[in-house]
């Protein structure tokens, strides 16, 4: 979707894979490397031992990312094959199995244009390279690097060389984002203006592959980020960033907190309240009025949103927020973004709920008061791609419950079978046609039968969304929505 | 079979679609199938990311179960919601209101501190806090200002003392901590940022960098034209923003002090109350004790405010004095120090010489003036800067200036007192410094605006100015001043000045050549000018027969007479301009002639005021002044040469003059010596042949003769015996020939008070001589008388000096 940074061109990127074989002369040749854990570098590829939610031993196969040193010890930035991102971790040396470790492949040596991300699983040929390319001289480990200069200095070099070149193809390229996947110089450029996620990381690099923060503590909560979150590199050495909770502005000690807090008379998001029911509020948030409130936001939002873009202001989207209210104020549970105008009929930009609330329904509320939006707006809409792995599971079950809801509340007119056109399923819901056929085809519902298309409410299915629905307390009061949509095409931009 | 043709046809979004329950359905088979035909929508996740495991294991999980599993959900970190403090550092309860939250735009800005405090903060400002109170809002507002008035580089002290409104030493205390905190700090500022972008683009893949701005794009091509020129207009706000908050600071500043002040003197005034010192006795006391140790300190103001502001008088107004105004300060000022010669002394006490002027600091003057700001009269300037000439500046573009970073001595201690002792003279003397349209012998023509100096030893210099007129000046002939300014003398003045030229103020600006010597006619224009030239004897016969002054000479010298004479009050000093050919010619004529004469001036001279006696050494040719004592050597030394071209006339005139007024005579003739008390003034100006230089030798008659004469006499007996027929002119010029053989000063006496026409008028008139020929005039007429061989050696003499008469 988005602009790729495509990894770096030939010449400019052979410098860091001879920096790195220099400096592990065994690069090539896994014989040799075998022994001392000192050989470990960044592409190795080794089961590592992980205790999974049941509370079994696993050792899944891993990847080497970053290695450091604290205080004498070795510690390791693992990835997890197939794993997703957020469970990556430093892990010390006992965890490693280092009988079984591979090498990156001798091919490193020349890299070949591939515009595929390391975090992802890929075949190992392909990461082999990439890690190449990553290994930098200087390590890469935020807490280690200098502040100055998060790239090492050959990434400032080929940027150097890259940056005039990356804009004339920006503006070549903004339309038909597909083919920035391979083209083949690999310069990098600025992502797409529009939308608030990358598709590939446009600045995929060893830096924003690691989680920088430690821990966050937002108001009782203390939060583990997922990932990356360009908060200013000299608090990402904190062992614990502290946030205002209702502002979200980060501070490095509880002591600037306290000092904050008896600055921040906010008990809100700074914002315009639009729905509340209950304990549930929300507040309209403009990212071109509040901007640091917006900025603030993002930045949380990033460290639990892999494919979450900060390169752009925040100028053209909404924020909204949703809250719980108790004795203390209104306390931040999760957000979704909206870009005031989308030219793709998003409604839905990011969308987080904070880790502490999540599996609790609000992800669904959240989801649901995004159509409500739509629905007021008259306009059907569909999140922004793509999605993540939570997110598509919210979002379907989401759809499927609300799909199904309406399927199972049609009542057969005169003994006739009740049917409906996706076109009317779509408008109800403002669910985009695209995702009801989708969710559809997921739930296995459309079947062929005597010449047309049925749809078929299995018992099942049935049951099972009776279950989940008795599961789902939070819903959106669509009477307790104060809300007028603006037509921002009409107030220039933004 | 059927397969085939349901592939064709495609799921249509109007189209109805029944629904079947799962009792409903008849054969769940064939619906299997088809269901494949219908094409899979993408998840809409990235492709590597839809195979994760976890992700897998939840879908099909779902798939079975139709449920979420709990050991199916995909992991995710931790999170903990147990912070114990919460309630602690959430201080305090808030009321849901009733009706929806609606936020205000313009709320959201408070004026507080980004900044917040850290525990370290927090000691630093429990140590202050020992000493003074500080309250953390405070210092977070002062860290806040330090850190948003920085960039990379640090706000110094004195800009911090300009940002925090605060005692000094708090400043002082939290600055020093703050520089020493953020040089330890990992990051580029205390308040921790996001990372901005940098418009070359070399952020665009920094990863720590956030936010950019989406406005790049959007620009378009018009804007870009007007961005430099806006760009420029920013910064020129910019400027001028930064130039207010000074000048507010200043004034903030000015108004502190004169607060302090205020109470300074309230302390003072209580204080004498308490000691009884209603007659300001005991304030004196300490007032003069102070000022004897640190007289800039001396709160000298409290009770004098006339004092104060002399001393305020250093500090230049800041920005608000447009040129005018400094110009006429200018002019004020000059007015002032003569006059004010005690206030200077007062504060030039520290000097080498009481007569110094005060030394200017410069930064004093650079010193913004917090005197008042309803002070009704500008303060004054010291050293204005040199400006454009002002219209209404009486002195013109002659007008003299003092330059910034310049040394001004006050004038000298004897010259000072007569113009002090005399407001008249005070006047004069202030002419004195003009520049004066002025003209040359030598190279004949008219050098423009000069203006007389007195050199090293006594030596007179000319510095000449540049004007707009200039090139107008340069067509003037010297001869047409010359005609017509005799008998202007005449006319205008009474006959004890001899005046070559008369005028009066300077010129305005851009005068035609007519209009300058009409003005010069018309006396509205001063200039000078040498009378001898080697002028038609004809020409000068006229000349010198127009003038009714003439009485003393009546026989004429023949034209290449140098010097010129001014008369003292009483008597007539005859000066004796003497044309090189003359001199050579007739050198040792003029040797024996005036040897005596010359001999007696110089000795009279030397012991100045004592009677002058002839001198036995009859120094050469050269000099043959004699002019009254009390004349300048120079001067004395012109008439002299005069003397010695035409002897006998010269004698007798000089002799009459001398019976008018003085006893002491000098020269050839011993005539007159213009007493001392009468001040006569010779301008001679002497200009080597070859070189245009030119000296100006000026007696200004006053009293006193002065120093210069001494060394006059020193010298020229020394060198006069040895070359009788240089000897005039080294004579004459005495020690100026020596020092620089380009610029021969003859004369003298510069420091004197200028001697203006005026002033000559005043003191003829009290002297009642009956007037005299005019210097250039007699000079003249002598060099006529001589003949040749007379003349060849006046001009010899005069070669190298060219005297001028001065009005």
């Amino acid at each position: 979707m988005a602009e790729v940074v495509s990894p770096v061109p030939g010449a400019g990127r052979r410098e860091p894979g001879e920096v790195g074989r220099a400096r592990g002369p065994p690069v090539a040749d896994p014989g040799v490397a075998l022994s001392p854990q000192g050989e470990i570098i960044e592409g190795c590829r080794l089961p590592v031992l992980r205790r999974n939610q049941d509370n079994e031993d696993e050792w899944p196969l891993a990847e080497i990312l970053s290695v450091k040193d604290i205080s004498g010890r070795k510690l390791f930035y693992v990835h997890y094959i197939d794993f997703n991102k957020r469970l990556d971790e430093w892990v010390t040396h006992e965890r490693l199995d280092l009988k079984k470790i591979q090498f990156p492949k001798k091919e490193a040596k020349t890299p070949t244009k591939n515009g595929l991300p390391g975090s992802r699983p890929g075949s190992p040929e392909r990461e082999v390279k990439r890690k190449v390319e990553v290994v930098s001289p200087a390590t890469p480990v935020p807490s280690e690097t200098a502040p100055a200069s998060v790239f090492p200095q050959n990434g400032a070099a080929r940027r150097a060389v890259a940056a005039q070149p990356g804009r004339k193809r920006k503006s070549n390229c903004l339309g038909t984002d597909e083919d920035s996947q391979d083209s083949s110089d690999g310069i990098p450029s600025a992502p797409r203006m529009t939308g608030s996620l990358v598709s590939d990381r446009s600045h995929d690099d060893i830096v924003t592959r690691m989680k920088n923060i430690e821990c966050i503590e937002l108001g009782r909560h203390r939060l583990k980020p997922w990932y990356f979150s360009p908060y200013p590199q000299e608090l990402t050495t904190l062992p614990v960033l502290y946030l205002c909770e209702f502002c979200l502005k980060y501070g490095r000690s509880l002591k600037c907190l306290q000092r904050h807090l008896t600055k921040c008379d906010l008990r809100h998001p700074p914002g315009n309240e639009i729905y509340r029911k209950g304990t549930i509020s929300f507040f309209e948030i403009d990212g071109r009025k509040n901007k640091s409130y917006s900025q603030n936001l993002c930045l949380l939002a990033k460290c639990f949103l892999d494919h979450k873009t900060l390169y752009y202001d925040t100028d053209p989207f909404l924020f909204y927020v949703m809250t719980e209210y108790d004795c203390k104020g209104f306390h931040i549970v999760g957000y979704f973004s909206k870009e005031k105008e989308s030219t793709e009929d998003y409604n839905v930009a990011c969308i987080l709920t904070l880790p502490p609330y999540q599996r609790r329904g609000y992800g669904k509320l959240l989801i649901e008061f995004s159509y409500e939006l739509s629905k007021v707006e008259g306009k059907t809409g569909t999140p922004e791609k793509p999605l993540s792995d939570l997110g598509l599971l919210s979002y379907r079950s989401y759809w499927s419950q609300t799909i199904l809801e309406i399927l199972m509340g049609l009542k057969s007119e005169s003994g006739e079978r009740p049917q409906i056109t996706i076109n009317e399923i779509s408008e109800i819901t403002s669910i985009k046609k695209e995702d009801v056929i989708s969710t559809l085809q997921y739930l296995n519902l459309i079947n062929y039968y005597k010449g047309q298309y049925i749809l078929t409410l299995s018992e099942d299915i049935v049951d099972g969304h009776e279950r989940a629905m008795l599961k789902r307390l939070l819903r959106i009061d669509s009477k307790c929505l104060h809300f007028t949509p603006k037509d921002w095409s009409k107030r220039g931009k933004w | 079979m059927s397969k085939l043709s349901f592939r064709a046809r495609a799921l249509d979004a109007a189209k109805p679609l029944p629904i079947y329950r799962g009792k409903d359905m008849p054969d769940l088979n064939d619906c299997v199938s088809i269901n494949r035909a219908v094409p899979q929508m993408p998840t809409g996740m990235e492709k590597e990311e839809e195979s994760e495991h976890h992700l897998q294991r939840a879908i099909s999980a779902q798939q079975v179960f139709r449920e979420k599993k709990e050991s199916m959900v995909i992991p995710v970190p931790e999170a903990e919601s147990n912070v114990n403090y919460y309630s602690r550092l959430y201080k305090g309860e808030f009321k849901q209101p009733k009706q929806f939250i609606h936020i205000q735009p313009f709320n959201l800005d408070n004026e507080q501190p980004d900044y917040d405090m850290d525990s370290e903060d927090e000691t630093l400002l429990n140590r202050l806090n020992r000493k003074m109170e500080i309250k953390p809002l405070q210092f977070e507002i002062m860290i806040d200002r330090l850190e948003k008035a920085s960039s990379n580089q640090l706000v110094t002290l004195q800009e911090a003392k300009l940002l925090l409104n605060e005692d000094d030493y708090l400043i002082k205390a939290v600055y020093d901590y703050w520089v020493r905190k953020r040089k330890n700090c990992r990051g580029p500022s205390l308040i921790p940022q996001i990372k901005q972008e940098k418009r070359d683009g070399s952020t665009n893949n920094d990863p720590y960098v956030a936010f950019r701005r989406r406005t790049e794009k959007m620009q378009t091509r018009k804007n870009r034209k007007n961005d430099e020129a806006s760009y420029e207009k920013m910064l020129k706000l910019r400027r001028e923003f930064s130039r207010a908050i000074t000048i507010l600071e200043m004034i903030k500043r000015r108004e502190k002090t004169k607060r302090e002040l205020l109470h300074l003197t309230l302390e003072v005034v209580e204080k004498r109350y308490h000691l009884g010192d209603y007659g300001g006795e005991i304030l004196n006391e300490v007032k003069i004790n102070r000022s004897e140790k640190e007289l800039y300190a001396t709160p000298a103001t409290l009770h004098n405010g006339n004092h104060h502001k002399v001393q305020e008088c250093k500090t230049k107004h800041p920005h608000h004095l447009s040129l005018k105004e400094e110009a006429s300060d200018v002019v004020r000022q000059k007015k002032k120090y003569p006059k004010k010669p005690k206030a200077e002394a007062l504060i030039t006490s520290q000097q080498p010489t009481p007569e110094t002027l005060p030394v200017i600091n410069k930064s004093d003057i650079k010193q913004y003036d917090f005197h008042s700001s309803d002070e009704d009269e500008f303060p004054q300037v010291l050293s204005p800067v040199s400006e454009p000439e002002e219209e209404n500046d009486p002195d013109g573009p002659c007008a003299f200036r003092r330059r910034a970073g310049c040394q001004y001595y006050a004038p000298r201690l004897d010259q000072a007192n007569h113009s002090c002792e005399n407001s008249e003279l005070a006047d004069l003397d202030k002419l004195r410094y003009r520049h004066c349209l002025t003209t040359l012998t030598v190279p004949r023509r008219c050098i423009g605006f000069a203006r007389r100096r007195i050199g090293r030893g006594g030596r007179v210099i000319m510095d000449r100015i540049s004007t707009e007129h200039d090139p107008v000046l340069k067509q003037i002939d010297p001869e047409m001043l010359n005609s017509f300014s005799s008998s202007s003398q005449t006319i205008d003045f009474s006959s004890n000045f001899s005046r070559t030229n008369a005028s009066s103020k300077h010129c305005e600006n851009r005068l035609s050549l007519s209009e300058i010597l009409s003005n010069i006619r018309s006396c509205r224009l001063q200039c000078f000018q040498p009378r001898l030239l080697n002028l038609q004897d004809s020409d000068s016969e006229e000349c010198t027969s127009r003038k009714p002054g003439q009485t003393v000479n009546n026989k004429r010298v023949s034209a290449a007479s140098v010097a010129l004479l001014n008369t003292s009050k009483n008597g007539i000093s005859v000066t004796g301009g003497i044309t090189e050919e003359q001199f050579q010619t007739h050198q040792q004529q003029l040797v024996q002639m005036q040897r005596q004469q010359l001999a007696q001036l110089q000795q009279k001279q030397q012991s100045q005021h004592s009677s002058q006696q002839a001198h036995p050494k009859a120094q050469g040719s050269s000099t043959s002044d004699c002019m009254s004592k009390t004349l300048d050597s120079a001067s004395a030394h012109f008439a002299a040469s005069a003397v010695v071209s035409a002897p006998v006339p010269s004698r007798s005139e000089v002799a009459k003059e001398q019976n008018t007024g003085h006893n002491n005579i000098n020269g050839v003739v011993q005539p007159s010596g213009t007493s001392k008390t009468l001040y006569s003034t010779n301008m001679a100006l002497s200009s080597s042949p070859g070189i245009s230089a030119v000296q100006l030798v000026r007696t200004v008659g006053h009293t006193t003769t002065n120093h210069l004469i001494p060394a006059l006499c020193t010298s020229s007996p020394q060198t006069l015996p040895m070359n009788n027929s240089c000897l005039t002119n080294a004579v004459h010029l005495n020690n100026v020939s020596v020092v620089s053989p380009v610029n021969v000063h003859i004369n003298t006496r510069t420091s004197a008070p200028s001697p203006t026409a005026l002033k000559l008028a005043t003191v003829a008139a009290s002297m009642d001589r009956v007037p005299k020929v005019t210097p250039s005039s007699a000079i003249s007429s002598i060099a006529r008388e001589n003949h040749e061989p007379e003349r060849l050696g006046l001009n010899g003499i005069a070669e190298t000096t060219v005297a001028m008469e001065v009005t």
